[in-house]
């Protein structure tokens, strides 16, 4: 199961479709922000990857990712963060994040190489 | 001069989310070669998307235009641009999972404003609240009286208002586009051009923080011209 945490639905369902197109028969969800995709995380099975933007509606990426860090099960997932800000590599690794995508400038074969 | 290119800056980021958009949406396009129905859908998606950023862009040149007075004030039926704000966006707030709906309850048909300008900011107010609002949630759009004038209110139920933009509104104006550690594409800017529009129209605009989310609200003249409308 894949997480994508994006506030922009219509963001979150083109990289759903990069993913689906190589993988279809992935299971995928979809999160409008950090809180939502927490009470999953808390109540139900873990994801294998998750997509995480970091301007989200309330809760930033950062709060999610170190709330993530918190839980040694939860600390374990990798995390590609997807955002169209300019951020320090040093800033992400210590989240434990396996790989940045600028929206500006990714492709569908970006996303598709951490399926 | 800092304050110009901060505006700049935020405009730049702002028109950066529909752009990146697009260009995912463009991949999407290329992806769904075999599906003529998930094509048709993200083909209207694209044309949504470019025309949301043009009237983004067609704003912050209204708002440099503001000074030569090229806008002039007019008896607008405040109910009617309502309605066409609502009609154009509620296919935006489908898509999103949300809900935009209008309480009419204003006697005083007519407001002193410019359409134009008026429609913008409903715009925008109704475009925040959809950005602000949570998944499966609703929007409202009211239209009623207040005191000896009209006042428009959009609220949203979500998270509360980022401090630094309560402040500016409690003060009583968004003086500049806020920085952008808002939202993307949300409500920055959108909340700076309705500052502006409302203030070149002379009304006042305000904010309501609820523990649930926030009302924007603009209160406008009424027009002495009797009303059209019954």
């Amino acid at each position: 199961m894949i997480f994508i945490i994006d506030d922009d639905q219509e963001m979150a369902e083109c990289i759903s479709l990069a993913i689906r197109s190589i993988k279809p028969a992935e299971s995928i969800r979809i999160f409008s922000n950090a809180i939502a995709a927490m009470q999953v995380l808390d109540d139900e099975e873990l994801p294998s990857l998750i997509f995480l933007d970091i301007l989200l509606n309330g809760p930033d990426g950062f709060t999610f990712l170190n709330e993530l860090s918190s839980y040694s099960d939860t600390a374990k997932i990798p995390v590609v963060i997807v955002s169209s800000l300019s951020l320090k590599k040093q800033q992400l690794e210590d989240y434990g994040v396996v790989g940045f995508l600028d929206k500006t400038t990714m492709t569908p074969e970006d996303i598709q190489k951490y399926v | 001069m800092e304050s110009e290119v901060n505006g700049i800056l935020v405009a730049a980021h702002e028109l950066k989310a529909p752009l990146s958009l697009l260009r995912q949406l463009a991949f999407s396009l290329e992806l769904t070669e075999d599906d003529t129905a998930a094509r048709t859908k993200i083909q209207h998606q694209m044309i949504d998307v470019s025309d949301r950023a043009l009237k983004q862009v067609s704003d912050l040149t209204k708002i440099a235009r503001l000074d030569d007075g090229l806008f002039e004030m007019e008896p607008v039926a405040i109910r009617g641009v309502c309605d066409e704000v609502t009609s154009e966006l509620r296919h935006l707030f489908r898509y999103n999972h949300k809900k935009l709906e209008t309480s009419y309850t204003n006697h005083s048909r007519l407001v002193v404003a410019n359409r134009e300008l008026l429609y913008s900011v409903i715009y925008n107010f109704c475009l925040n609240a959809m950005h602000y609002s949570d998944k499966d949630s609703r929007s409202e759009l009211t239209v009623r009286d207040y005191q000896d004038k009209v006042r428009f209110l959009v609220r949203d139920f979500g998270p509360s208002l980022p401090t630094d933009v309560w402040r500016s509104l409690k003060k009583g104006w968004v003086e500049k586009p806020t920085s952008i550690a808002m939202r993307p594409g949300s409500s920055g800017l959108g909340l700076y051009i309705a500052s502006k529009f409302s203030q070149y129209m002379d009304a006042n605009v305000g904010a309501i923080r609820h523990r649930d989310g926030t009302s924007f609200f603009v209160d406008l003249p009424v027009s002495k011209q009797a009303s059209l409308f019954v």
